[in-house]
């Protein structure tokens, strides 16, 4: 086992509700774990599907909340949009683009198959230099509350197993073709270098 | 640099970390903590430890370097440490110093070679990242020195040595560990080949030394021997890349490696692309399905990357085909295709290849090969790519429909079983099939395969090519000469294990190759190594512990038997583990080894089961389940063989085995998940044993039951026991399938068998399946009692529970031979006998009688008959048959008590005509006599009447022999025909006019019989006077032969005769006159007066007047009268014979 802990990024699209989830649960077992959004803009549901609430990366939680209390409190309560946020606002004060963060990580989970080429092409596309690997993992999660939870365990679980394995690259292939066959979701994989 | 980042993370590190202003203030202080922080170091733990060194390496290296040298040996001191984090630390450390002052270079490389060779795989890696940074840095360093002394000349040698063993890191076990030594190939060959104008340099790299930076006239380093060891070293990656089963992740990381090189290094172009081609061709079949989606994903975005360089303009054909294949859309890739290029990039490239050689093969490629080249190509590309351009070239005028066809229909046979994932995965349908375009890739895709697998005609074409340049070049130097020759014996190699899905010239080739099982799951083995990891060179490394190294394979036979010695421990700690509780696990361990393993193993535990069956039938069924299981397993191509051997051997052992009668072998056979045939045998030889036979046949019956899917064939083998010779088989069998002919479903199939048996009788040879599989079969054996009876076993047995089929066997009976008749006949009675006469089935076969069964139908007659009176159905049926259908008398024989006294009467004339015996039957019958104790049947006819018939017969429609026999049959039981009956009879026959021919016989009989009915006798006579009994010849001439007989008696009779037939009677018999004579001389005067009276003068003159005539004339037919002798029966012979046959008939007995 690496003595130190897994460096994890989790990321979604808006850095809202699947990223949020499985950083809080993964920062409450123990994980080195910062969560981020790929998208240019950060969406949040509005009152009709083609009218989300959108804001930039520099919006923080708190800011989000009250606008939305002020907005329509009712709805954005029933639909869980405001507990989120409050929930988000206890972690970190606002989303995280994953483009403008040059943290090296071990290990890049992602949420959808979008995020993890976003993901991929950034990695890519920035100068490497100390050849430092990074896994990036995609497991697919769709965006809503149960998904989200249901998704953050299995996150969960995955790195832990990582987290636990003695030479983790050697190891992984392995590792993620019994989680296929436990979870039944196929998991892109690759690696890229810083 | 990896240590930089991670140090900004923590803020305690920064925070002791002064301003440089006070730099010179705190001098002294820095040494001093800097010894202050390493006394600390040495005693805490790992992760305080860490911190704190890092702090030291800030000092020393950033804050005041100086010092570095003064501690440089305290903080090495740390790569022992037993935390791996600490030691990875130090190589972080000696790369940060390295890169402060080279000249350290000279003192940590060892230490880095030190610590290359680590236990730790991560101490491995992070020594790998640090020897990518430092080759470049002691490079660099060693160019920029003008004298190079001969310590750096050694530490060279050992970053060399490093770099080689990197290298051969990627054949390393461990899947990390490849994947950082492709990185370290990839900056490699970055640094040892030269920059050019459009390289992509990112920006950190630009003061990286690169090949161009190296001048060929240094003293120490020989710009050749880099410039060859790039290349090498791109060969070995792209030779690593097409490893058949290369990991999903290594695979990723060269795919990066190879768009780096191409965008850094735009004069591989050619290679990448040809590389990325002929992997998106052969995807490794290892590859799991989302990991063949992740890596086509990984080649999409490298493709982009690489086609946005400006130097893919030559490629971009290829490019986009691939990207489409990919499944791009056209748009997309026009967006990321560079809009303004410059036409002739290749001009850029020159500088880099011997200029010599390049213009010598650009010659020739304008000389050989003028117009057909498609595009011009950049001067790098090598005998391969051109070699797969001219491939293609000559294929594609063949790929037209017919040719294609056949390549289809050629290539099925080499499919394999399963459809690889990557293919799955892979395939799109071609939409464009058939146009030109499409042809195109075709030819091209085809043209990769065969040039890999060192065929097609551009290879040929090429290597003429080679060989021709090379002999120009002459002496030129031999590096570069060799050059294209490694690459196309590396791609024939490497191609050889490419699996290819597509191309079916490849497989047809190599088809052990194609054998090579698809297996999803991780690597077999390790890449092949090539370059042998290095002995020990004269630098005097330490050699890595490899297990592999040490440890010899064990052959074949040593591996067996270590098996064999480790399953038979298992095998006999039967007690031991029994006793701890463990038993079932051992069970099962013995039972899951065993299973895998084939032959002898199986044998034996087998073998130890039957030892002890009853004790180990744990083992028994757990072996038997694991043997199917496995056989489950291999659906749909599993084969049964291994189940059915374990269970024949079984239920063999269990059937050989004398007295094993708790059932182990039923509980066997009903848990045996399938009943194989071999183990059907089995049951069968166990059911015909006759000690066990019940056993047996519940098991089979249990099977039957049980078992629908296949009952009909166990049930099979249960009839087929219901004709074995065996008594006790047979009869238990019988039993059995009575019982089960109840059952709805399964009496269709037992009355086929049945009746199918019964038909055999009408072949005029017995079928050899009745003699069993083991007897030789002579065809032509004829039927004995025996197989006719063993074709009606079961149908006889079936016949009193279903009477219909008594129809089936007057079928049969009619065709068959005499002989089965005779046997049919005989076994029939105890079935007839169970149906009863009530039977309406019978009693139909009765009204019908098919021609030919006639026989048939007497015999069940007979049978029912036997021992009860026939019941008024059976008779009006027998009637009615004998008087609309067939006229033969003999069917009224059974029923003639049934029949009416008229009835019986009529009959009489035929019934007595047959033969003797039969018609002692008819009489027997009739008169109550016969040998049955049962209840006495109730005769139409009392004896008297039936005598008194007998005498009334037409003589026209009998013969008087027929008669007196039949009369004589009534003499002959004198029980029956007591004096009284007889006197009865006598009376009413001599009531009768005109008198019955044998009145007179019948008189006499009654005499001799019963000599006291003389007096009535002599009464009869005199009345027979008074009715003229002269006037009837044949009763007259008995009239004189009885009073012949009854002298002295009938003299009085014979006086009261008139004197014409008083002389007859003398005439008839002469010596009866004198004794009549004096008969009447001797009355006494008495006598006289009184008799003499009645005696007429001519009475007496007819006694005297012949008394002259002494001389007595014999006359011998009166001795042997016709009418009385009986002894001679002259019948023809036909008649007798079927009279015989009648007879036995009758009085056969099963």
């Amino acid at each position: 086992m690496p003595a130190h802990p897994l460096r994890v990024a989790v990321v979604c699209s808006s850095n809202q509700n699947r990223s949020m989830e499985a950083h809080n649960i993964l920062s409450k077992r123990g994980f080195d774990v910062r969560s981020f959004g790929t998208g240019t803009h950060v969406k949040l549901p509005g009152p009709a599907p083609d009218k989300p609430n959108i804001y930039d990366f520099k919006t923080t939680y708190e800011q989000m909340y009250n606008d939305l209390v002020r907005k329509d409190k009712e709805l954005y309560t029933q639909n869980g949009i405001l507990h989120m946020l409050d929930r988000n606002k206890r972690i970190k004060t606002q989303p995280e683009r994953f483009q403008s963060c040059k943290e090296q990580f071990d290990l890049v989970i992602t949420c959808e198959e979008r995020v993890y080429d976003q993901v991929l092409e950034d990695l890519n596309s920035r100068e490497q230099e100390t050849f430092q690997p990074v896994h990036v993992i995609n497991v697919d999660i769709q965006d809503n509350h149960e998904e989200a939870t249901l998704g953050a365990f299995l996150i969960c679980e995955l790195c832990q197993c990582i987290q636990h394995t003695d030479d983790m690259e050697n190891e992984m292939d392995e590792l993620l073709q019994e989680f296929e066959e436990k979870s039944h979701r196929p998991f892109l994989h690759t690696v890229c270098f810083y | 640099m990896a240590s930089d980042v991670r140090e900004q993370a923590h803020g305690s590190v920064a925070s002791q970390l002064h301003s440089s202003e006070e730099d010179r203030a705190f001098d002294m202080t820095t040494s001093e903590k800097v010894v202050e922080l390493l006394n600390q170091a040495a005693l805490i733990s790992t992760e305080e430890k860490l911190i704190v060194l890092k702090q030291v390496q800030e000092l020393i290296i950033n804050k005041d370097p100086s010092l570095l040298d003064n501690f440089l040996d305290e903080i090495i001191a740390f790569q022992t440490d037993k935390s791996i984090e600490v030691r990875k630390f130090v190589i972080g450390f000696i790369e940060e110093a390295c890169k402060r002052d080279c000249e350290l270079l000279l003192r940590l490389i060892a230490n880095l070679n030190m610590l290359m060779r680590d236990e730790s795989v991560n101490v491995v890696k992070k020594a790998i990242l640090t020897l990518s940074q430092l080759y470049k840095v002691a490079l660099q360093w060693l160019v920029r020195t003008k004298s190079v002394s001969d310590m750096q000349e050694a530490c060279w040698d050992m970053v060399t040595q490093l770099k080689e063993d990197v290298l051969a890191l990627l054949d390393s076990d461990n899947d990390g560990v490849r994947t950082y030594a492709i990185k370290f190939t990839e900056s490699l060959i970055i640094t040892l080949s030269p920059r050019t104008p459009d390289s992509d340099t990112p920006k950190k790299q630009e003061g990286d030394i690169s090949l161009d930076k190296i001048p060929k006239d240094h003293t120490y380093i020989r710009y050749d021997t880099l410039c060859d060891e790039g290349k090498l070293a791109l060969e070995q990656l792209l030779k690593f890349m097409v490893h058949p089963a290369i990991s999903s992740i290594n695979l990723t990381a060269a795919l990066g490696s190879l768009a780096t090189l191409a965008r850094q290094r735009p004069m591989f172009m050619s290679e990448v692309v040809q590389a990325y081609e002929t992997l998106h061709a052969n995807l490794p079949p290892t590859l799991a399905k989302s990991q063949v989606s992740s890596v086509r994903k990984n080649l999409k975005l490298h493709l982009v990357s690489v086609l946005k360089h400006p130097s893919s303009v030559d490629f971009q054909g290829q490019i986009s085909t691939l990207l489409l294949d990919l499944g791009m859309s056209q748009s997309e890739i026009s967006r990321c295709t560079p809009a303004t290029v410059q036409p002739r990039k290749r001009l850029h490239h020159e500088p880099y290849v011997e200029g010599k050689r390049t213009k010598m093969v650009e010659d020739d490629d304008d000389k050989e090969e003028p117009a057909p080249v498609v595009t011009p190509k950049p001067s790098s590309s090598s005998g391969t790519q051109s070699s797969i351009d001219l491939t293609a070239e000559f294929l594609l005028p063949l790929l037209n429909p017919e040719n294609v066809a056949n390549l289809v229909l050629i290539s099925m046979v080499y499919l394999p079983e399963v459809m690889p994932a990557s293919f799955q995965a892979t395939y799109t349908p071609v939409e464009s099939a058939g146009t030109d375009a499409q042809i195109k890739h075709l030819a091209r895709l085809m043209a990769t395969q065969m040039t890999a697998a060192g065929l097609g005609p551009g290879l040929e074409l090429c290597k003429a090519r080679d060989e021709e340049v090379k002999e120009e070049d002459g002496g030129m130097g031999e590096s570069s000469s060799k050059d294209p020759l490694i690459i196309r014996k590396l791609s024939a190699v490497s191609l050889g294990q490419a699996i290819s899905v597509v191309g079916a010239q490849q497989a047809a080739y190599k088809s052990p190759v194609t054998e090579e099982a698809p297996q999803i799951k991780k690597l077999p083995e390790p890449i092949l190594p090539t370059t042998q990891p290095k002995a020990p060179g004269a630098s005097g490394r330490k050699k890595v512990f490899k297990l592999a190294d040490v440890v010899q394979p064990f052959s074949e036979a040593q591996i067996e038997k270590l098996a064999n010695m480790a399953i038979k421990r298992i095998l006999q700690s039967e007690k031991a583990i029994a006793q701890s509780g463990m038993s079932h696990v051992r069970v099962k361990l013995l039972a899951r080894l065993v299973t895998q393993f084939e032959g002898g193993k199986k044998n034996d535990l087998l073998q130890f089961i039957l030892e002890d069956m009853r004790g180990r039938s744990e083992l028994a069924f757990s072996l038997l389940f694991h043997e199917y299981n496995e056989y489950l397993g291999q659906q749909p191509s599993g084969s049964l063989d291994s189940y059915e051997h374990c269970l024949f051997t079984l239920l063999s052992g269990l059937q050989e085995k004398p007295e094993q009668r708790d059932g182990l072998f039923t509980k066997l056979v009903l848990e045996a998940p399938v009943i194989t045939d071999s183990a059907l045998e089995v049951i069968q030889r166990y059911c015909e044993d006759e000690s066990r036979v019940y056993l047996g046949m519940s098991t089979l019956k249990e099977l039957i039951l049980k078992r629908p899917s296949r009952q009909y064939q166990y049930l099979n083998v249960l009839l087929n026991l219901s004709s074995h010779e065996k008594e006790k088989v047979r009869s238990t069998a019988l039993s059995f399938i009575k019982r089960m002919y109840e059952k709805e479903h399964l009496k269709d199939c037992i009355e086929k068998f049945a009746l199918t048996y019964m038909q055999f009788l009408v072949h005029p040879n017995p079928p050899s399946l009745l003699f069993g599989a083991g007897e030789d079969t002579e065809v032509a054996a004829s039927w004995t009692e025996e197989t006719v009876r063993q074709c009606l076993y079961l149908y006889l047995s079936l016949l009193p529970v279903n009477h219909c089929l008594v129809h089936e066997l007057a079928a049969v009976y009619t065709e068959a031979i005499a002989d089965i008749k005779r046997s049919v006949l005989r076994v029939i009675e105890q079935p007839i006998r169970g149906m009863g006469m009530s039977s309406p089935d019978l009693l139909l076969l009765v009204e019908n009688c098919p021609k030919g069964a006639e026989t048939l139908v007497t015999r069940c007659l007979h049978i029912l008959t036997d021992k009860v009176p026939p019941s008024p159905e059976l008779v009006e049926r027998v009637r009615d048959l004998y008087h609309k259908r067939v006229p033969d008398v003999r069917f009224l024989i059974p029923v003639i008590n049934g029949l009416e006294k008229n009835e019986v009467i009529q009959a009489l004339p035929k019934l007595i005509k047959l033969n003797p015996i039969v018609v002692k039957e008819v009489f027997n019958r009739l008169l109550g006599t016969q040998h049955s104790e049962g209840s006495p049947s109730m005769s139409p006819l009392t004896p008297g009447e039936l005598l008194i018939a007998l005498h009334n017969i037409d003589s026209s429609k009998c013969d008087m022999k027929s008669i007196i026999k039949a009369t004589n049959l009534c003499f002959g039981e004198k029980n029956v025909y007591t004096s009284e009956v007889l006197a009865v009879v006598m009376q009413q026959l001599m009531e009768q006019t005109p008198l019955p021919i044998l009145l007179m016989r019948t008189v006499i009989q009654s005499l001799t019989m019963y000599p006291r009915l003389a007096g009535f006798v002599m009464n009869i006579l005199a009345r027979l006077i008074h009715k003229q009994v002269w006037k009837y010849p044949k009763v007259w001439e008995g009239f004189v032969k009885c009073c012949q007989r009854t002298k002295p008696q009938s003299y009085n009779v014979l006086l009261q005769l008139p004197p014409p037939q008083l002389a007859s009677v003398f005439e008839r018999c002469p010596e009866m006159r004198e004794p009549l004579l004096q008969h009447v001389h001797a009355f006494t005067p008495h006598q006289v007066h009184s008799i003499q009276a009645h005696i007429p003068a001519s009475v007496m003159a007819v006694l005297e007047a012949n008394s002259r005539k002494p001389e007595p004339e014999p006359q011998p037919e009166l001795h042997h009268p016709e009418i009385i002798e009986e002894r001679e029966v002259c019948c023809d012979e036909a008649e007798v014979a079927t009279d015989l046959f009648f007879c036995f008939v009758m009085y056969i007995r099963v």
